[in-house]
């Protein structure tokens, strides 16, 4: 019997993202106004905060402003207030602008900023606050008392590549909370659980997902305008793959250039990070970047399917709140306000339920109606069918979101919601076209996948079991390669998997030590065989401005 | 026993390093820091020696702008008793003998048994503050210690010499050791101690207090090494190949 | 004097690092004496006779016949003190980091170690050598270390010198240490960070059964073997021979690389590397970028030929 460490809390919130953190400095303050005490611990696996946040973004203030109604804009962290703001279609060569940018896509009023930096100074905040931030320390399991959630075990530490304990083992801690929030973020491990566990996406559409690659250009002095904003659409995507690139411009001179892929494309051989590269064949993008230097790398998921993918967002002792639970605006393409949002609301829920000392899952539920009839509900409304119009293509999807905004969001005009697939699912099986054959890394633009890893500061405990869990192995080696041609060592941004000689055959190598944690692989593996579960804590990313 | 851990923060090893505009030292702001990994085996030998003599403080000093006290804080989820902040305000301190003068003047009056510090910091690397504080305290001094053994007022620590040469050497208390790194394995800090850390008490020394005028040498520019490579290309087939390589590792590399 | 150079005794004879110190000493100008303390002091002074300094300065008291901190601080102390140097060097051994920061408090006097180039001003490496710093100085007096193969034993320049014995006044409760004899302990894993020669092994090398190939090129030369990440992963050679950013960094006097890509992972832990070798079959392969030798071909044609011919060489 391993002897656990035992810890008492009151509310545990798991993650370190602007939601968890939004929801508890809101969480102290309604306890310091009610006069109530209560321990709120925050959970992270990285070893500091903000390691492994990663975003655009552009950011609405709307939650910030409320979170912190005595602040100003300037008080906020963010680069710049969006400056200028364009809209194009590219071809190879060409940049198209586009007649005009459609309302729900302007965005005016809102700042560039890095996710890190702000998630970092959350954390500070929260830690004036009293709030325990944990970090280094990951969330593996759900403690449950039968159906109700009373708190979360963290991951043993110390166990080597064939799972046998080191000399320094230490077993995870259990924390015992009332309330255990998930703010994982996109794809989380424990939320998996908890949506099968609970079937929370009963009725619901199935979660579509999209990848986001980007890269940090430190240019000369003087180049970038921070408040720069471009989205495009076309080149390098072409029109059936969903996405579209952003470049903003940071403080100090650095370029923040990305590109949004969905992960419902149908060839296995998409490659979101030499999407990445070709996009900078792209000559305006070239001449941008001309002078500058790398400097970090990193990618990460998100949640596209809106609305209609939200799961239910509370059981007995447990809620979901930011993109955990899908709340991400993919037309805007914002979600950060999004997530603070829903972190109040559900820290509002748990200031009643601690005073009531009730944490059923209709006390909880309470987060829900809150949600509903909150502006986070008006804003997704009207982008339910956005993704979804997508199915049909660029121009069917743009079609589609123009339609609706005259109509308040109905699908193609008239349907209230469109349904979809899991995006997985669409991957055609035999389909082999090769979109990189004229893609030459030269190292100083365009850099080979494991260069660019190599700058996403990402580092894992070496000696231990590969925390990505391939459940049926044989399937890679059978019928994925056959079917697909093993689609994960395209879909990983991180090089961390790939097929290797095994005498005459093949095997699946797993580099676990490169992953950068954007779930991608448990999203779109075919199989879905693939398990992403947390490393070793503090293992991961170290990004600082991602 | 009352010990005394001297701490660095430094820029975490992971992160590209932006040079200022006046090329003296690295952009801080667009660094992450950590603590210096030496430093974690000398935190760790530290609270191995309290908990096997049974009693006695560790005590985490560090100099270095507000943000190092997260790494006195590390110290202190680990087991450290309290923390001591030389604060540093403006850029840091790189003079080894200035930074040992802050060190002492402040660490003088609390009359240590033992100041144990990690082989080197891995920003600039000068290796001697240690020493030099032992030196300034009128302590005796060891380093590279891949043991250690505390004894009746004294403590033996068994030196690292090159070539997998080792010394054991005893040294009356007080004592100022460098540890090397890899003699323990460090422990991780525990929730609790993560959240007890916050209640531990972290004086704060202000640059006034501790401050020396006199700098003894400083860093005026740091660039990116130069590789003036000229790289010899050895074509043809196998056998003209292998007569070159024994050409340049007898007579150019003398290697032979 | 201009420089004093503090030698160290290895074991009977000078320290390679001594030496190279004196190198960098007369590359610097200027009248240069050198300094040998203890049991050995007569030795290493022999062995210098035909090298141009001005003098060997020997002291062996009781106290300092054989090495100790307290000792041979205070000693360089008194040297330093009545012969007042402007500039004290020496070589950044262990030995080195153990007392000379002790002489530095001592006398005030600033000590800028493990100096990589004294060509145009003072730069010694930072950052986990990342970056490179040019550090300067005001003081009268400074002391400066060099780090290993900086400069080359071989470029000491010949001469004659003479040799000094003085007498330094030390009481018994300076030296309050007691050493016991050094010893050595079986290295265990192999320690990559200090070895002068290596064959490292990439993915180039294909199979298992051609490892073998490179611990016997690696035996001929007396060099140690690494391997970079790919190879180590494959099981084919223990984890502790993997070199780059998640595996040791080495900076030996060869890296003869066999079949490695020259990945920008593998490439952070061999830049401190003096020469590089390198082999591979393509052209492109990004380790020619930093090798000083590239040869494009098959290794493992080449290997066998090469162990064969240093064979021979060996027997000549």
């Amino acid at each position: 019997m391993i002897e656990r460490e035992v810890l008492e809390l009151d509310v545990l919130f798991v993650g370190a993202g602007p939601a968890s953190l939004a929801g508890a400095v809101h969480l102290q303050r309604l306890l310091r106004e009610s006069g109530q005490d209560a321990s709120v611990g925050v959970l992270e696996k990285a070893g500091e905060v903000g390691a492994h946040s990663l975003s655009g973004a552009i950011v609405d203030p709307r939650a910030l402003r409320e979170l912190f109604p005595d602040k100003n804009d300037q008080d906020f962290p963010f680069e710049a207030e969006v400056s200028e703001e364009h809209l194009y279609y590219l071809t190879e060569t060409r940049k198209i602008p586009f007649p005009f940018i459609p309302p729900s896509m302007n965005h005016h009023g809102c700042y560039v900023a890095s996710l890190g930096k702000l998630t970092r100074w959350l954390g500070e905040a929260c830690e004036k606050d009293g709030v325990d931030i944990f970090c280094g320390f990951a969330g593996t399991e759900l403690l449950y008392d039968g159906d109700q959630v009373i708190g979360v075990r963290t991951g043993d530490r110390g166990i080597d590549k064939k799972g046998v304990q080191k000399q320094h083992f230490e077993p995870g801690a259990d924390i015992h909370a009332k309330v255990v929030v998930l703010g994982e973020g996109t794809r989380g491990s424990l939320t998996k659980i908890l949506l099968q566990r609970h079937n929370l996406m009963d009725e619901r559409n199935p979660q579509v997902w999209a990848v986001g690659v980007k890269e940090l250009w430190q240019m000369p002095a003087g180049i970038v305008q921070p408040g720069y904003v471009a989205h495009t659409m076309g080149f390098p995507l072409g029109h059936d793959i969903f996405g579209g690139a952003f470049l903003y411009g940071m403080k100090n001179d650095i370029w923040n250039l990305g590109l949004v892929v969905g992960l419902d494309y149908k060839n296995p051989g998409v490659d979101s990070h030499h999407e990445l590269q070709n996009l900078k064949t792209h000559p305006w993008i070239r001449s941008l970047i001309e002078g500058g230097k790398m400097v970090a790398y990193g990618a990460k998921s998100l949640p596209e399917g809106g609305w209609y993918s939200i799961p239910k967002l509370s059981i007995s002792g447990a809620m979901l709140i930011g993109d955990s639970a899908g709340f991400m605006n993919g037309q805007r393409l914002k979600g950060i306000h999004l997530a603070m949002k829903s972190g109040m609301l559900a820290a509002e829920t748990i200031s009643k339920a601690l005073a009531e000392n009730n944490f059923t899952e209709s006390k909880l539920g309470d987060y829900e109606d809150r949600m509903k009839s909150s502006w986070i509900r008006d804003e997704l409304w009207k982008v339910r069918n956005f993704h979804q119009g997508f199915d049909h293509g660029l121009f069917g999807g743009l079609t589609n979101a123009g339609i609706g905004l005259l109509t308040g969001g109905r699908g193609w005009g008239f349907k209230n919601r469109l349904t979809s697939e899991a995006g997985h699912l669409q991957l055609e099986k035999g389909l082999k076209k090769d979109r990189y054959k004229d893609l030459k890394f030269d190292g100083t633009y365009l850099f080979d996948k494991v260069t660019d890893v190599y700058h996403s500061a990402t580092a894992h405990e070496e000696d231990q079991v590969p925390h990505l869990h391939v459940n049926e192995p044989d399937i890679c080696i059978t019928k994925c390669a056959e079917e697909y041609d093993n689609p994960c060592k395209n879909f990983c941004p991180a090089n961390v998997f790939e097929m290797v000689p095994d005498g005459e055959n093949q095997r699946l190598q797993i580099n676990f030590s490169n992953c950068v944690h954007c779930k991608t692989c448990d999203i779109m593996d075919p199989y879905q065989i693939i398990d992403w579960v947390p490393p070793e804590g503090g293992d991961g990313p170290t990004w600082i401005n991602l | 026993m009352k010990i005394a851990v001297l701490v660095k923060q430094v820029p975490g090893s992971e992160t590209a390093l932006p040079i200022l505009g006046n090329h003296n030292w690295i952009d801080e702001e667009q660094v992450s820091f950590v603590m210096n990994p030496p430093d974690n085996f000398a935190i760790e030998e530290a609270l191995l020696i309290k908990e096997r003599t049974g009693d006695g403080e560790v005590v985490i000093v560090s100099m270095g702008p507000v943000r190092v006290q997260k790494v006195i804080r590390e110290g202190l989820a680990k087991g450290a008793d309290r923390g001591i902040h030389l604060e540093e305000d403006g850029q840091i301190q790189t003079d080894p003998l200035s930074i040992a003068k802050s060190i002492s003047s402040i660490l003088m009056d609390e009359n240590f048994d033992l100041v144990l510090t990690g082989l080197q910091s891995d920003d600039t690397g000068m290796g001697q503050t240690g020493v030099l504080i032992g030196e300034m305290l009128g302590m005796s001094t060891g380093t590279l210690a891949m043991e250690t053994d505390v004894q009746d007022n004294a403590i033996r620590v068994k030196r690292e010499l090159e070539s997998g040469w080792f010394q054991w050497v005893k040294l009356p208390l007080p004592a100022s050791i460098s540890i090397q790194s890899g003699l323990n394995t460090p422990r991780y800090p525990s929730l609790r101690g993560i959240m007890g850390a916050k209640k531990k008490e972290i004086k704060v020394v202000s640059p006034s207090d501790h401050q020396t005028d006199a700098i003894s040498q400083s860093i005026d520019k740091v660039f990116v090494p130069q590789t003036s490579k000229q790289t010899e290309m050895i074509e043809g087939n196998a056998d003209s190949a292998v007569t070159r390589i024994i050409e340049i590792l007898k007579s150019e590399l003398k290697v032979l | 004097m201009d420089i004093l150079v503090v030698l160290e005794d290895n074991r009977g004879s000078l320290h390679r690092m001594s030496k190279e110190a004196i190198a960098g000493a007369q590359k610097m100008g200027g009248s240069i004496s050198a300094l040998a303390i203890g049991v050995n002091a007569d030795a290493m002074a022999g062995e210098l006779s035909g090298v141009d300094l001005t003098e060997v300065i020997t002291i062996n008291h009781d106290l300092v016949s054989s090495y100790n901190a307290d000792g041979y601080s205070e000693v360089v102390k008194q040297v330093i003190e009545s012969e007042s140097p402007q500039t004290i060097v020496i070589g950044h051994s262990y030995q080195t980091r153990d007392f000379m920061p002790r002489v530095s408090a001592k006398l005030d006097i600033p000590f800028i170690p493990d100096i990589i180039s004294m060509d145009d001003g003072i730069v010694k490496q930072v950052l986990n050598a990342k970056l490179n710093a040019l550090v300067t100085t005001s003081a009268d007096q400074v002391i400066l270390s060099f780090q290993s193969a900086t400069f080359s034993e071989e470029a000491m320049v010949t001469g004659s010198c003479l040799t000094r014995s003085i007498e330094v006044n030390l009481d018994s409760s300076i030296v309050r240490s007691e050493a016991e004899d050094p010893f050595q302990e079986d290295a265990g894993d192999v320690d990559l960070e200090s070895a002068e020669l290596i064959v490292s092994i990439g993915r180039g090398i294909e199979k298992e059964e051609n490892i073998s190939m490179a611990f016997d090129l690696a035996k001929v030369l007396g060099a140690e073997v690494s391997a970079s990440r790919p190879v180590v992963d494959s099981g084919w050679v223990e984890s502790f021979r993997q070199v780059g950013s998640s595996g040791q960094t080495v900076a030996p006097k060869l890296y003869f690389s066999l079949g490695i890509s020259g990945a920008i992972q593998h490439v952070v832990g061999i830049k401190g590397s003096k020469n590089i070798l390198a082999i591979n079959k393509d052209p492109d392969a990004p380790i020619f970028e930093i090798a000083d030798y590239a040869v494009v071909g098959d290794l493992l044609d080449i290997i066998p030929k090469l162990i064969e011919a240093l064979q021979t060489e060996k027997d000549l």
